[in-house]
């Protein structure tokens, strides 16, 4: 039993924490919920002990728990499956899983590889990962990644198993998977605290939930008989709908960005479609099916080997980014705002304004304008109503929301009327979620962008794209027109996008 | 911390640098400007003859040098790389200046052309090694150093060039008492620091600094900020190296063996970031007037010369500390 009591925690100008009090049973799946901010990280570091409460105690079978560190608490059982990956890129899985308990040939210190192997082995095919124990980790993809996080925790036979986003790049099956071991586990007595965005999992899985709301516990109930919108109230305090954003018509619309048997090889296998202006175009599929490749393409970050691209009814030929950009307008929302979207240690002004410093300069003395650079951030962070302290803030320090609206301010600023925006809301709460969805329409539908949504959030999908096209095994295997005109069902949409993935 | 989670909304940590903050000076060269006038005055209490205008003169020109060196180093730390080819770029340089001059009686002026040509196209190469054969600065600075300096022994035979008198008027000479030298290096540094600041091309090279993966996928032709950053480090260890030749009245081929050491500790000690994106002109010249004044205070204290480089290294590492100390406790700062 892992309890919480009383925990309070401040941060300048913040209280992360107001005296949250939650008990984790053994045997039990409990979700922990909440937005970006209502402190579920907070919660997660005092248990692992990377923070003190201010005041109250974390119990764990009746005793107060006084982790000086991390390595304390791994060492009382409780892990941590965090959703930044936590792996040694350099080494194999085997040593990934097995590193603070390499098997050594009796006391000789001499490490013995076929024992481990056969251990790691028996932990990889619990989590379903079909790939021998020696493969480097840097091979791997991000989904293999995770799992093998998991692997990892469950090799250290991890009482209390904390898992934060888990199945944030993992496939469908891979997560079904995921959470088959789960209930395994939970039926041995294993306390499982699983943190989530996604709704689905936390009824599928769970069976309690407690929520979290600026920083203070909401409740914690049992999943049988909670419904969706209630959860969803607790969450967010109102109601949420999940109704198409509204009709864009798009079909009469100029043809912006037309793509004829694109091919990268081992990437994508001749992929044709037309984006026309004022529309959303959807591009739905699992991590690899080829809609991000395809569109590292689109805009010259990787080379055509086959194929042609027209932008605005003329061929084009896309070198690089910057000729995306410069020549055709076409920006790009990269699905990883951390690592390639933003310069974090950078002020909020210069993410916004990066793509548009030529503009700004001053004939004769090369010089950026200051108030014109100001003026655009300013502007930018007003129309996207993003929550910052000012253009000089640290870009680091926003909320991942408002990260993600800088990224597509960038190139609404650069006037890009052709937007490839690749998972917009990974890692992003609810509320900042139907933002950028609004943000997204207004711009297709207002202001006649063309843009492409990348997404495997099928309800981000089907609530905001008018039509999708599906993406399965490095081709388009289907398309679905008409999803805004208010004739077709979200189950049948979603019927028809579970037809094409298989 | 998991990514989406805000940080609690804490006002900006502000001894934190960001790489392009518009902060007139930050923290960090403040404390750099306050150790410096601290050294000063030390120093001036310990010796009559520090005040005198010879000492300030020979002060102020070696520190021109200094940053001309941390400079051509600060270039390439800039966009996160590294070079350590700076010196043996400067004593190549120096070689082809010394052939110029000396065995083949060009005019001056050719001279100096040719022989800053060999730095901006030994820098352009590294450039070019590095982006086209995605090869690490580390490995290829490396080997171009080795390159450099084996061609160097090789041509000149370790003995030194003649220059003619004209020559050495920049690198001896002062206005009213001020070193030609060091007026020429404070406008190369002023421009520096308004390039990284306000135009397109220095904010560019930062941002390809900061996240180059970002910058790219801005729009941002990282690869040839890369070699643009090469060939500025090349054209200022050239120059440096020709303005050392003027003031030495000969072209030696030892010149710039000990620059590589001094390239890291006066670009560090200014507070350039060795991640990248992070550079002050202010800093880097503060950098270069307390790595002076400790290199005449010991000789100053009659410090064993031989233990010389021990201090800077210490120094170097003092450097580090602050700077981490400083971290640490702004992230501190913030948890609680």
């Amino acid at each position: 039993m892992l309890e919480l009591r009383g925990i309070n925690k401040r941060f300048p100008g913040v209280q992360a924490l107001d005296d949250v009090g939650i008990a984790f049973a053994p045997g039990e799946i409990h979700a922990l919920v909440g937005e970006n901010g209502a402190g579920k990280s907070t919660l997660i570091k005092i248990i692992t002990g990377i923070y003190r409460p201010d005041a109250g105690e974390v119990l764990f079978e009746g005793a107060p728990l006084r982790f000086r560190s991390y390595r304390d608490s791994l060492e009382r059982g409780i892990d941590i499956v965090s959703q930044e990956i936590q792996v040694i890129p350099e080494s194999t899985i085997a040593e990934n899983l097995m590193l603070d308990k390499l098997i050594t040939r009796g006391r000789t210190g001499i490490i013995d590889w076929p024992a481990i192997h056969r251990t790691a082995r028996r932990y990889l095919d619990m989590v379903g990962l079909p790939l021998p124990p020696d493969t480097v980790i840097k091979r791997l993809s991000a989904a293999h990644k995770q799992l093998v996080q998991i692997a990892k925790a469950l090799a250290a036979e991890a009482r209390v198993l904390l898992l934060d986003e888990p199945t944030s790049s993992l496939t469908e099956h891979e997560a079904r998977n995921l959470f088959g071991l789960l209930r395994g586990l939970r039926d041995k007595g294993v306390t499982i605290i699983f943190v989530s965005h996604k709704f689905e999992e936390v009824f599928a899985l769970c069976d309690k939930v407690s929520v979290l709301r600026d920083g203070r516990l909401v409740g914690t109930r049992r999943i049988d008989g909670l419904t969706r919108a209630e959860l969803v109230t607790m969450m967010i305090g109102r109601d949420v709908t999940q109704a198409h954003m509204g009709r864009l018509d798009a079909e009469a619309g100029r043809e912006m960005l037309r793509a004829e048997d694109v091919v990268r090889k081992g990437k994508v296998e001749s992929a044709s479609f037309t984006l026309r202006e004022g529309e959303i175009l959807g591009f739905y599929g699992l991590v690899g099916a080829g809609r991000t490749e395809l569109a590292r393409v689109l805009i010259g970050e990787d080379r055509l080997d086959g194929g042609a691209i027209h932008v605005r009814g003329k061929k084009a030929r896309i070198r690089n980014v910057a000729d995306s950009l410069e020549r055709y307008r076409i920006g790009y929302v990269t699905e990883n705002r951390k690592e390639e979207g933003l310069l974090l240690e950078s002020p909020v002004r210069t993410n916004v304004t990066i793509s548009v410093w030529p503009r700004l300069v001053r004939k004769l003395t090369r010089y950026i304008s200051r108030t014109r650079e100001l003026g655009i951030t300013r502007d930018m962070i007003r129309d996207l109503s993003i929550r910052v302290t000012g253009p000089e803030q640290r870009t680091e320090d926003l909320s991942g929301g408002n990260q993600q609206k800088i990224c597509i301010s960038k190139w609404l600023a650069a006037d890009c009327d052709i937007l490839i925006v690749d998972e917009p809301t990974v890692g992003v709460d609810i509320g900042a979620k139907e933002q950028i969805h609004q943000i997204l329409w207004d711009l297709a539908r207002h202001r006649k962008k063309a843009i492409i949504l990348i997404s495997s959030d099928m309800p981000e999908i089907i609530r905001v794209a008018s039509r999708i096209l599906v993406f399965k095994d490095r081709r388009i295997a289907g398309e679905i027109a008409g999803v805004d005109d208010g004739t077709k069902t979200y189950a049948e949409v979603s019927a028809a996008i579970g037809r094409y993935l298989n | 911390m998991t990514p989406n989670e805000p940080r609690p909304e804490a006002p900006p940590p502000a001894c934190r640098p960001t790489g392009d903050r518009r902060e007139r000076i930050s923290g960090r060269t403040l404390g750099l400007i306050i150790s410096t006038a601290a050294l000063f005055a030390l120093l001036a209490l310990l010796s009559q003859s520090f005040l005198s205008g010879y000492t300030m003169f020979v002060i102020s020109r070696q520190m021109a040098f200094y940053v001309l060196i941390a400079l051509s180093q600060a270039f390439v730390l800039v966009i996160g790389q590294m070079s350590l080819a700076v010196g043996a770029i400067g004593s190549i340089t120096t070689i082809v200046l010394g052939l110029g001059l000396d065995t083949w009686g060009l005019p001056p002026v050719l001279a100096v052309v040719m022989a800053l040509g060999v730095g901006v196209f030994a820098g352009w190469l590294n450039g070019a090694l590095i982006t086209r054969l995605k090869i690490d600065s580390f490995i290829v600075t490396l080997s171009m150093m080795f390159i450099y300096m084996g061609l160097r022994s090789g041509i000149s035979g370790g003995s030194p060039y003649k220059v003619p008198e004209a020559f050495t008027f920049i690198g001896q000479k002062s206005l009213f008492g001020v070193p030609y030298v060091f007026l020429l290096v404070l406008a190369l540094l002023g421009g520096a620091g308004y390039m990284y600041r306000n135009t397109v091309f220095g904010r560019r090279m930062l941002a390809t600094g900061g996240n180059a993966a970002a910058a790219r996928l801005s729009g941002i032709a990282t690869d040839r900020m890369v070699v643009w950053a090469h060939i500025l480090s090349g054209a200022f260890a050239a120059l440096a190296a020709v303005l050392w030749a003027s003031k030495l009245g000969s072209a030696a081929p030892e010149t710039g063996d000990d620059w590589l050491i001094i390239s890291f500790a006066v670009a560090i000690i200014g507070g350039t970031g060795l991640n990248g994106g992070i550079i002050s002109a202010l800093g880097v010249l503060m950098g270069s007037a307390i790595f002076m004044l400790i290199k005449h205070g010991l000789v100053e204290v009659k410090a064993n010369p031989y233990y010389a480089n021990s201090f800077l290294g210490l120094l170097i590492l003092l450097a580090i500390v602050v700077d981490r100390v400083r971290e640490i406790y702004s992230d501190k700062q913030k948890e609680k």
